[in-house]
């Protein structure tokens, strides 16, 4: 089979990583040694699948692999597909890992000090501008949002903002930083996502894994 | 130099189409033309610009967002740039061929601008071919536009091509069943459009575990089918249903070749249309070829009315990325001892010939330099190696 023509998983570098592979070895695709080698500088892996193959690339990076077609299969979070609200990129399944939230987190000091109702304008770090900007537009509130790529809990004690937008899981880190989380915008799991056009076109190589999937997330 | 480098920057979305992709560009629109003329679809040439009003107004409201507009010096209203053609042509079937007798079978080609990109098409211009067939609401008038479409591009060498049908009123029918309007219908069409199970799950309401099984169950026609028949569909949605059956077996029947899968819960860019549904796409191509289905011409969408026409839309851009690349031209070079008639009779036997217009004295050098792939030489054509 030529390479160009096998099915590319984009999977996400780090955390959610470790709870894909034992899910993908269940339904039947495990990756070569080197994938798990941390010494390996390849970024493309094959599998025991001749047809399969697995990218590893940041989780932002596995939507945007997906919504161009380059990659066909991937997982990823629904922060990430909130964020970029790509049409081209199909979610047919809740993974159920990954569990987390996206909130709105503020200094602990200054909680009641400062009326939000009155706001017009916030200042927001976040790794998510586009999520800060629909919700915070929603209540009126015009966000300019601040960019960061991580250590967003740093932002508002060092005075670049008033708000943060971030990935919560148990809290801890808001803690130790002196912030706590005001609002909840969405529950996230990772999801399994599949590219448009992959599906139609090549829909008899793909919808079998995505069934195949689906049974052993639900067993799980 | 630099200065003028610096001068041939373009404003994002902006192209300059050079050789030999602007030439391909023209002969690919004009044999999918002479496809659709040999089918009785006649061609019509809208406007770029029109009144803004009456361009976006009623169904065009939609396309509002992704229009150009200036003012008319001349009747100091706004106008807009067309930013699709779609309406254009049914605009002009409803109003000035609103006698001709019907069906009605028109064509077109051109160019649209929209002032942002998408995802996908960076573009901000592209060019549209599409067909109109208004006033039949017959299901050989639907398998007419969608095997048309299909024909024509696998004839001129689109690989990989494969069919999605779908029937937005059919979730229609079931959404307005479970009694959810506003934002609650809103964030479920979003979560169908996206195929994000989970959240069809959660905004589903009564009609969560249908659409989880139409959403499940969508892309293998047979598939697909059989789902709709035991889902157990509101009334409304029945006709939706024996029109996607219909449709698909006398596909099937005629162009058993055609590859064709069935999306049971697609809405996305179909919000205006009234019925049966269709989108291209070819293997290992990014994005749509084309799209097309049935919609109410001359009507305002909102208000009703309108003439029963179903059309289709294909995508230029797209479609280039569909083709094997042209074959490169056969260019003969013609020195100046040659013989006056000679080009003339080249050309009369399918060569396209490079005059000389100085006198040079390694003609297969210069032939090669000018990149002609031949050179007329004493009587005889030389071919170029590499």
């Amino acid at each position: 089979m030529p390479a160009n023509d096998k099915l590319v998983f984009a999977l996400p570098n780090g955390r959610i990583l470790t709870e894909v592979l034992p899910l993908l070895a269940r339904a039947g695709i495990v990756p070569e040694a080197a994938f798990s080698d941390p010494a390996a500088r390849q970024l493309r892996f094959a599998t025991n699948d001749p047809s399969i193959d697995i990218v590893r690339t940041r989780a932002f990076d596995v939507a945007t692999y997906v919504a161009f077609g380059a990659a066909h299969v991937g997982v990823a979070g629904n922060d990430v597909l909130m964020e970029f609200d790509y049409d081209e990129i199909y979610a047919p399944l809740d993974l159920g890992i990954g569990k987390c939230r996206v909130a709105v987190a503020a200094p602990a000091e200054t909680l009641g000090q400062d009326d939000p109702r009155r706001w017009s304008h916030v200042v927001v770090a976040t790794k998510y501008p586009n999520i800060a900007r629909r919700y915070f537009a929603r209540r009126g509130i015009q966000a300019e949002c601040i960019r960061l790529s991580g250590a967003i809990e740093l932002a508002p004690a060092l005075g670049l903002c008033t708000r943060i937008v971030d990935l919560v899981s148990t809290g801890a880190t808001l803690k130790a930083n002196g912030l706590v989380e005001v609002e909840r915008i969405a529950d996230i799991t990772s999801r399994l996502i599949v590219n448009r056009a992959a599906l139609k076109t090549r829909h008899a190589e793909i919808s079998p894994w995505i069934d195949r999937i689906t049974e052993v997330a639900r067993a799980a | 130099m630099t200065d003028f480098a610096s001068r041939a920057l373009l404003p994002a979305g902006f192209a300059d189409l050079l050789p030999p992709e602007a030439g391909f560009e023209a002969a690919t629109v004009e044999r999918l033309m002479s496809a659709f003329a040999a089918q009785g679809y006649v061609r019509v040439k809208p406007p770029l610009l029109e009144f803004e009003e009456s361009l976006l107004g009623g169904s065009g409201a939609a396309m509002a967002r992704h229009s150009f507009r200036l003012m008319d010096p001349v009747s100091q209203r706004m106008l807009a740039l067309r930013p699709d053609m779609t309406l254009q042509v049914a605009r002009i079937a409803a109003v000035r061929l609103g006698g001709e007798p019907r069906p009605l079978r028109l064509c077109y080609a051109g160019q649209v601008v929209r002032v942002t990109g998408d995802a996908l098409r960076s573009a901000r211009q592209f060019g549209q071919i599409g067909c109109e067939l208004i006033g039949s609401a017959s299901v050989a008038a639907d398998v007419e536009a969608v095997q048309l479409a299909a024909s024509s591009l696998v004839d001129i060498g689109a690989r990989g091509l494969s069919v999605d049908l779908s029937s937005p009123t059919l979730v229609g029918a079931i959404i307005e069943g479970t009694g959810l309007a506003g934002d609650q219908a809103a964030l479920l069409r979003n979560a169908l459009d996206r195929k994000d199970a989970a959240a069809v799950a959660t905004h589903g309401g009564e009609a969560a575990a249908m659409l989880g099984l139409l959403l499940r169950e969508s892309g293998d026609a047979a598939r697909a089918l059989a789902a709709l028949r035991t889902a157990g569909l509101p009334p409304r949605a029945t006709e939706d249903a024996r029109r996607l059956e219909e449709v698909v077996a006398t596909l099937g029947a005629r162009r058993p070749d055609l590859a064709v899968t069935v999306d049971l819960v697609e809405n996305r860019g179909f919000e205006y249309h009234t019925g049966l549904c269709f989108t291209l796409f070819a293997r290992g191509v990014r994005g749509e070829l084309g799209r097309g289905g049935r919609y109410l011409a001359g009507g305002d969408f909102a208000a009703g009315g309108g003439e029963a026409a179903t059309g289709f839309t294909l995508y230029t851009d797209t479609i280039l990325r569909a083709l094997p690349s042209p074959e490169p031209a056969r260019r003969v070079f013609v020195p100046m001892d040659a013989p006056a008639s000679t080009g003339e009779a080249l050309r009369g036997a399918g060569w396209a010939t490079l005059a000389a217009l100085a006198v040079h004295d390694d003609t297969i050098a210069e032939a090669r330099r000018l990149g002609c792939s031949h050179a007329w030489i004493a009587g005889t054509i030389h071919t170029l190696g590499e």
